[in-house]
């Protein structure tokens, strides 16, 4: 009990440190210039900025917050929504497992961001074509997840489930699913991530709106306040959105 | 019955990959489609074709090979300081707790919004994409090294105490290789997120490379260029992700899972 | 015994309490009361005891890998403070380093010492070749058996040459038949290559089979209950009519300790 509360004051200590030394490197000594490194003070200065103002790209902070959110959230779901069932028949049921497996091995090796440019051109430049681009990049985790999962069901159990004459349906209901549920889960955590990330990078690529976008219009004008604050602001909503998820996990899976 | 079962799945895996290619075949030729999407043989050809014919400035492979060298430097360059940041935090609470909160502020950032700010610092030259790549790869491979050295068994650093063995001994012989399997879990998923970051960093500023490519394709409205960069995006991946495979089977054959 | 054999590990009033903090109040947990023990030179001592009466605590203060809350304790009359290789263990889940072969596990002590090759590879052949694991030097510990393990991790301890070795429960995890062959082994090796052992085991059986002298333990908190000097002729033979009577007394002293 003592130490751990040692190594907390260390810890305390060190961001102190952290931060002064940042704001003595950036507005007292002027070691990073100011075009590129904004001080900790600017960075809070353009957050509460950006609470009401909607220069430099069009919109306050909030609404690109909101934008970036439902796009991300819109494929994340769709991916969550087809990836879960479809690595639960492909693991459950081997005619599909032998016929979706070389398709989706063939798809699986393109990173998501590998998308944006095909996505765009069929979809155009507004909400869909993002939405869809995070749908791939959601749906790959979470398949590959649901099917390890229920690949993990014991031999043992599901004979117990035969000798008390269940279906095959009701086995996998009753047996393979709460088995696989922990690594569903997972699978959920880490699409979320995946989808987030992908979705700030389509956004720096081709957007008119979104987080994404306040940091490419940032960078072109030269603001690294706005830039450093926008990076921060995304790590924190990223953070809630997993943070939500666990919370949701240690309801649901009892381990 | 082991060789008629893999000659059934290779049926059904053939039929299926067929049947994929069919589909497009068809719709690219006689619907709407073939409006706005390019049939397979097209793609091919293309493929074929820039393979001598160069797209830009290069050809095929060599812009293949630009991203393979940043993926190289900026992956081995998070590699070799993430193992080492995420073993010492592992091995000395002091240092985890030193490093923890900046770490922690910094891990949420996902490593491609990195990208504005890299290119304010560096300009948009080579360092611009390494530093971006090395952000892709970082923070897991921190967090997987860590891991592996926090949860070294004790009962095994006991034994080795018993059996005389100094600190350093026991850090280089029990706590090192037992952390290699998550080290190595790490660096597969960061390989991964490198050859992603890769491709952004190429998309947002570049001259040449696969990144560049898909985005050259999507400037001038080229289908026929995407597909082309998606499907050697799509080989090198896998290229990446079956390297890693056997190297780790091959470093750690002791585990349940090497057998 | 014989009172001329020196004693090899001496403890007087061990004690050892658990503190864990509890969200409500803190919890006290008195594992060993009062212990006092004297191993000779060469002895084959076992402790018997009831399931989870402390045993693996006692080993691991006696090891070093633990600290007694009070009490002195002694190795070759020398306090102990940490583990060193004077002391060697072999432990119910083998605890072998699973990314090293047969022979870099039993070897680890000497070449961590800095033995030369040539010595260290001749040492670990001859306890590999002594635990009958011979052929097996460059296979991984995951190829192997239990009862195979378990060699390898006899095999480590001796081969590291320390002044006592502690078994704990070495056999608890194997099946029936393998235990009862590893005992034999035991014996044989034990009598090949003379050890101060400490031996400890829940099982009856493989206690009258294996010991010099048995020290039984009370529950929780652990102390000496009683002893027996065990001199049957070796190799034991488990239906010998002395063997089934010690197994009555033995037996019923336990059963009185947990019903009191």
């Amino acid at each position: 009990m003592k130490k751990s509360k040692k190594y907390m004051v260390i810890s305390i200590i060190s961001m102190i440190c952290f931060l002064v030394l940042w704001e003595l490197a950036t507005d007292v000594f002027h070691v990073f210039p100011e075009y590129s490194m904004p001080s900790p003070i600017k960075t809070l200065q353009a957050f509460v900025m950006k609470l009401t103002n909607t220069t430099p790209d069009g919109s306050i902070l909030l609404v690109h917050v909101v934008a970036s959110l439902k796009v991300a959230l819109a494929g994340y779901l769709l991916g969550a929504l087809a990836g879960i069932p479809l690595g639960i028949l492909m693991a459950w049921y081997k005619p599909v497992d032998l016929f979706i497996k070389p398709i989706f091995d063939l798809i699986r090796p393109i990173p998501p961001i590998g998308w944006v440019p095909i996505m765009i051109l069929l979809f155009g430049i507004d909400l869909k074509s993002k939405a869809m681009v995070i749908f791939v990049s959601a749906v790959i985790p979470c398949i590959i997840n649901a099917y390890t999962g229920i690949k993990q069901t014991s031999e043992v159990h599901i004979n117990v489930g035969k000798t008390f004459g269940l279906t095959k349906f009701q086995i996998l209901g009753k047996i393979a699913i709460p088995t696989a549920l922990p690594m569903i889960f997972t699978g959920l955590r880490v699409s979320l991530g995946v989808a987030w990330m992908t979705l700030v990078a389509a956004e720096l690529v081709a957007a008119t709106k979104g987080l994404g976008y306040m940091l490419q219009i940032a960078r072109t004008i030269g603001r690294p306040d706005i830039i450093v604050m926008g990076m921060l602001v995304i790590a924190g909503v990223g953070a809630i959105l997993t943070g939500t998820l666990e919370f949701l996990e240690k309801k649901f899976v009892r381990r | 019955m082991k060789i008629k079962q893999k000659g059934l799945a290779f049926g059904v895996g053939a039929l299926a990959i067929f049947s994929v290619f069919a589909i497009w075949f068809y719709a690219a030729t006689y619907t709407k489609v073939s409006l706005f999407f390019p049939t397979p043989q097209k793609v091919f050809s293309r493929f074929i074709e820039t393979l001598t014919v160069p797209i830009g400035k290069y050809t095929l492979q060599v812009h293949v090979l630009y991203s393979l060298k940043r993926v190289f430097v900026g992956f081995g360059l998070s590699s070799i300081t993430g193992i080492i940041l995420g073993v010492a935090m592992g091995y000395s609470k002091t240092i985890n707790a030193i490093v923890r909160p900046i770490f922690n502020i910094i891990r949420p950032i996902p490593g491609l919004a990195w990208i504005p700010l890299a290119i304010l610092w560096f300009g948009i030259g080579e360092t611009t994409k390494y530093f971006i790549i090395f952000m892709g790869g970082f923070a897991n491979i921190v967090l997987n090294s860590y891991d592996g050295t926090n949860k070294v068994d004790q009962t095994l650093v006991g034994a080795a105490e018993l059996l005389g063995a100094n600190k350093f001994q026991i850090f280089v012989n029990i706590i090192l290789p037992s952390a290699t399997p998550y080290i190595f879990a790490g660096l597969q998923v960061s390989l991964s997120t490198s050859w992603m970051a890769v491709l952004a960093a190429e998309m947002i500023s570049s001259y040449e490379g696969a990144g560049w490519i898909i985005n050259m394709g999507m400037n001038v409205g080229d289908t026929v260029l995407i597909l082309v960069g998606m499907i050697s995006i799509a080989i090198i991946g896998f290229a990446l992700a079956n390297i890693m495979r056997v190297l780790e089977r091959r470093l750690c054959s002791w585990t349940e899972r090497g057998k | 015994m014989d009172g001329k054999r020196e004693v090899t590990v001496r403890c007087k009033n061990l004690c050892k309490t658990f503190y864990a903090k509890n969200r409500k109040q803190d919890e006290e947990n008195e594992v060993i009361r009062n212990l006092n023990l004297e191993v000779r030179e060469n002895e084959f001592l076992v402790l018997f005891g009831p399931g989870q009466c402390g045993k693996t605590t006692i080993l691991n203060i006696l090891a070093g890998l633990e600290k007694a809350s009070s009490g002195e304790l002694e190795v070759n009359g020398k306090q102990v403070d940490g583990p060193s290789s004077d002391r060697g263990m072999v432990y119910q889940k083998t605890a072998l380093f699973p990314w090293m072969n047969v022979i870099k596990n039993v070897s680890f002590g000497p070449r961590m010492q800095g033995v030369k090759k040539e010595e260290w590879q001749k040492w670990a052949q001859h306890y590999i070749d002594l635990v009958g694991l011979t052929g097996f030097e460059s296979s991984y510990p995951v190829k192997l058996s239990g009862g195979m393990q378990q060699r390898v991790g006899i095999a480590r301890a001796y081969c590291n040459n320390p002044d006592v070795i502690f078994m704990d429960e070495p056999f608890g995890h194997l099946d029936a038949q393998t235990r009862y062959l590893m005992e034999e082994e035991v014996e044989r090796i034990c009598s090949a290559e003379k050890r101060t052992v400490v031996f400890v085991t829940n099982n009856v059986e493989e206690a009258i089979y294996l010991a010099d002298r048995i020290v039984v333990l009370n529950d929780m908190p652990t102390s000496v209950k009683k002893e027996y000097i065990i001199d049957l002729p070796r190799p034991r033979d488990y239906t010998s009519a002395d063997f089934l009577a010690l197994r009555e007394e033995i037996t019923r002293c336990v059963e009185v300790n947990e019903e009191g």
